[in-house]
C-alpha cells in the first residue's frame, strides 16, 4: 500500500464524521418516514428510523444550490403535513410528476430504497425481514 | 479561524485525480517542488465496498447526489478523494480515438496534437496502470452484453482495465491500479507533498500572474481553518465542475463553464432464469454497434442499486428487488449535441450546473433505451425494467413498441459519469479557455490539465485520453521551464 499522503495540517481528514441532520434534513424527514411507510410499509419501525436519518444527512450533504432549492420544496411540503388530511395531500401530490416539486419525493424516495436494500438485501420488498 | 502562510512550492497541483496525479508525478520527477492539493478525504483501497453507499459518502461529492439542472435534470457523479474519480470509476480504459483527437485538432485548432503522440503516451499509461483484460471468463452479468451482442450480429469487445490480478484470480479479484496505487506514489517518490481535505477556494492573481491561493481546511469539529500557499505555477486539476468552479471565483471567467459536455444515459435494469448479479463490479463488455453515437455497457448492481433502478416504478416492481440476484442494470450512452454550463455563485459553496439536451439527444437516448433492452431480451431476459417513469415491462420484442411510445426523456431517469469541456484547450480564442497546452489564456502561469481541457467528450470512457492529454501538456510545460543543457 502506499504511503499516506503528507498531511498539511496536523491532522487529514479520512472521513465526514456523522452529524446531527440541518435545516434540510429536519424539514425532510417527517416527509421522508411518511413516504418510506407508503414504499416499505413492512419496514419495522426502527429500520424506518434508521432510513429516514440517512434520507436526512444526504438531503443535508447536497451541493449548496441543490439544498436551497430541496430546503423550499421540503418546507412546503412539511407545510401541507401539517394541514388537515395533511399525510393524504403530501402522498398524493408524490405521485404526481410535478416539476421540481415532483423531484423531492423522487429524491427522497430513490435515497431510502437504495439505503434499505443495500443494507438488508433479503428482505421483502415491503422491508419487512425475511420469515 | 487562523492564518498562516503555510508552505510556499514552485507548483502548486489542485486536485489528485486522472489529471493532477499525473501532472505532480512528472512535475516532481522534473526536479519542481511540487505541492498536491486535494479537497476529499485519503480512503486507502480495500477499506470501503466498491460502489457501496459508503464509498459514495466518503469518496464521492455530496454522497454521489449532484445534479445538472434541466428539463430533464442529468443526475451525475464526481469522485472526491485522494486520487479523484479513479478511486470509484469502472476502471474501464479506451484509448483517445483517432478521429476524436483529429477532431480537437480541427474545431478547436488545437496545434501540434499528433494522434501518434497521444498513442504513445497512452501505450506509457496503459504500462503504468498494469491495463489488461480479464485473466479469466467474464461475470455472467458481462457475458449478458457478449450474448446479446452476438445473437443480433452487433459488435461488441471487452474492454481492458486498469487491473492487476493475483495469481489464478478470477474476474471479481482485480486491485484497481487508480492514482493512489501509480502516479500519486511515484509523485511522493520524487519528493511531491501531497495533502488531503483541504479546498482551494481562490487563486489570487495580478496582471495575469497568479500568486498564491487561499486554502480552507474543514476541521472534524466543523470549523474551518484558511490558509495561504504562495507559488510559481499552479496546475488545476480538479476536474470539469470544480476547475471551472474555482478559475470563476478567481475571476477567471473568459469561456470557462460554459460548454460542459457530457455523456447522458439511461438504465434498463433486467431480470434472468439463473443469477447474473455481481455486487461489487462491473460488467467488462461494451456494445459498439452504433458507436460513437451509442454505447451500451453494465452498470453496478448491488441491491440496493437494483432497488433504485426499479424506483421509478416501484408499486408496479417492487417485488422483483426480492430476486436481485438474478437482476443487473444496463446503460446505454450517447455522445450528446446539447452542452451545459457551470456557474460558481458568490456566498454558495458549491456551482450551480446546467445542462440541455438536444433534440436529437433526447431522440437517441430512447432508441437506445428500446435496443438495449431488444439486446437483453435476445441475451436470455425473462423481464425488463426501463427506468422510465411509467415503463412497461418489456418480455417480448412487441413490447418495444409500448416503450418507445411511453418514453419521454422528461420521464426518464437520466444520469452521466463522465464530464468534460467546460474549459476548452485550443488556439481559437472565440471558444477556448486555455492554449493548446491548457495554459489559460491571458495568464502566464495558470494551468488547466484536466478532463476540463477536452474540447468534447470523446464518445468512449474518457480517463485514457485525459491522462494522455495531461501527460503531454506537462511534458511541454517542463521542456519550455527546465529546458536541457
Amino acid at each position: 500500500m502506499p504511503p499516506a499522503p503528507t498531511p498539511l495540517l496536523t491532522e487529514s481528514v479520512t472521513s465526514a464524521p456523522l452529524r446531527a441532520p440541518g435545516r434540510a434534513g429536519r424539514l425532510s424527514a417527517p416527509v421522508a418516514g411518511l413516504l418510506l411507510r407508503r414504499e416499505l410499509p413492512g419496514l419495522p419501525a426502527a429500520d424506518v428510523a434508521t432510513v429516514v436519518g440517512f434520507v436526512a444527512r444526504r438531503i443535508d450533504g447536497l451541493p449548496s444550490p441543490l439544498r436551497l432549492g430541496v430546503t423550499l420544496v421540503a418546507a412546503l411540503f412539511r407545510l401541507l403535513l401539517a394541514l388537515p388530511g395533511g399525510p393524504g395531500i403530501v402522498r398524493a401530490l408524490a405521485e404526481r410528476p410535478l416539476p421540481l416539486v415532483g423531484e423531492y419525493p423522487r429524491l427522497v424516495r430513490s435515497l431510502g430504497l437504495a439505503f434499505a436494500f443495500e443494507t438488508w438485501p433479503d428482505r421483502r420488498a415491503d422491508g419487512s425481514p425475511p420469515p | 479561524m487562523t492564518g498562516s502562510v503555510l508552505s510556499d512550492c514552485e507548483v502548486l497541483v489542485v486536485g489528485s485525480g486522472a489529471g493532477g496525479a499525473p501532472t505532480a508525478a512528472l512535475l516532481a520527477e522534473a526536479g519542481f517542488d511540487v505541492l498536491v492539493v486535494e479537497e476529499g478525504p485519503w480512503v486507502p483501497q480495500g477499506t470501503v465496498v466498491p460502489f457501496s453507499l459508503e464509498q459514495m459518502d466518503r469518496q464521492y461529492r455530496a454522497g454521489g447526489v449532484t445534479v445538472a439542472l434541466g428539463r430533464p435534470s442529468i443526475a451525475y457523479t464526481e469522485g472526491c478523494c485522494v486520487g479523484g474519480g479513479t478511486e470509484v470509476n469502472s476502471g474501464l480504459y479506451r484509448r483517445p480515438p483517432a478521429e476524436t483527437v483529429d477532431r480537437w485538432r480541427r474545431t478547436h485548432r488545437v496545434a501540434e496534437l499528433d494522434p501518434d503522440e497521444l498513442i504513445a503516451i497512452a501505450r506509457e499509461v496503459e504500462a503504468e496502470l498494469s491495463v489488461g483484460r480479464l485473466p479469466g471468463p467474464a461475470t455472467a452479468a458481462s457475458e449478458v452484453l457478449r450474448q446479446g451482442a452476438e445473437r443480433l450480429g452487433w459488435q461488441h469487445d471487452e474492454i481492458p482495465r486498469w487491473m492487476t490480478y493475483p495469481p489464478g484470480g478470477d474476474a471479481t479479484s482485480g486491485r484497481r491500479q487508480s492514482m493512489t496505487e501509480t502516479y500519486l506514489p511515484r509523485a511522493q517518490r520524487a519528493r511531491a507533498r501531497i495533502v488531503s481535505g483541504c479546498r482551494v477556494v481562490r487563486l489570487h492573481h495580478q496582471h495575469g500572474r497568479a500568486t498564491h491561493a487561499d486554502i480552507e481546511r474543514l476541521r472534524p469539529d466543523g470549523t474551518t481553518e484558511r490558509t495561504t500557499v504562495r507559488f510559481r505555477h499552479v496546475f488545476v486539476c480538479g476536474g470539469a465542475i470544480q476547475t471551472p468552479a474555482l478559475l470563476q471565483r478567481s475571476g477567471v471567467r473568459h469561456h470557462v463553464g460554459r460548454t460542459l459536455a457530457v455523456h447522458p444515459t439511461v438504465k434498463l435494469a433486467a431480470r434472468f432464469p439463473d443469477p447474473v448479479n455481481t455486487p461489487d463490479d462491473v460488467p467488462v463488455h461494451q456494445v459498439t454497434e452504433f458507436a460513437p453515437a451509442l454505447s451500451f455497457g453494465g452498470s453496478a448492481s448491488n441491491a440496493g442499486l437494483v432497488a433504485l433502478a426499479l424506483s421509478d416504478n416501484w408499486s408496479a416492481l417492487a417485488t422483483r428487488v426480492e430476486q436481485w440476484r438474478h437482476l443487473s442494470v444496463y446503460y446505454a450512452a450517447i455522445t450528446s449535441e446539447g452542452r451545459g454550463t457551470v456557474q460558481a455563485v458568490p456566498a454558495l459553496r458549491d456551482p450551480v450546473v446546467t445542462y440541455r439536451l438536444s433534440r436529437r439527444d433526447r431522440e437517441l437516448l430512447g432508441s437506445g433505451m428500446a435496443r438495449l433492452a431488444l439486446l437483453l431480451l435476445e441475451a436470455g431476459a425473462d423481464e425488463v425494467y426501463p427506468c422510465l417513469r411509467g415503463a412497461p415491462v418489456v418480455r417480448r420484442r412487441a413490447d418495444l413498441a409500448e416503450l418507445t411510445q411511453r418514453y419521454t426523456a422528461s420521464r426518464a431517469s437520466i444520469m452521466t459519469v463522465h464530464l468534460c469541456s467546460t474549459v476548452p484547450m485550443g488556439e481559437d480564442r472565440q471558444r477556448c479557455a486555455t492554449d493548446s497546452f491548457g495554459r489559460v489564456h491571458g495568464t502566464s502561469n495558470v494551468y488547466v490539465n484536466d478532463a476540463s481541457l477536452l474540447p468534447d467528450a470523446p464518445g468512449v470512457n474518457p480517463q485514457g485520453s485525459v491522462m494522455a492529454v495531461a501527460v503531454r501538456n506537462v511534458r511541454h510545460f517542463v521542456a519550455r521551464e527546465r529546458p536541457r543543457g
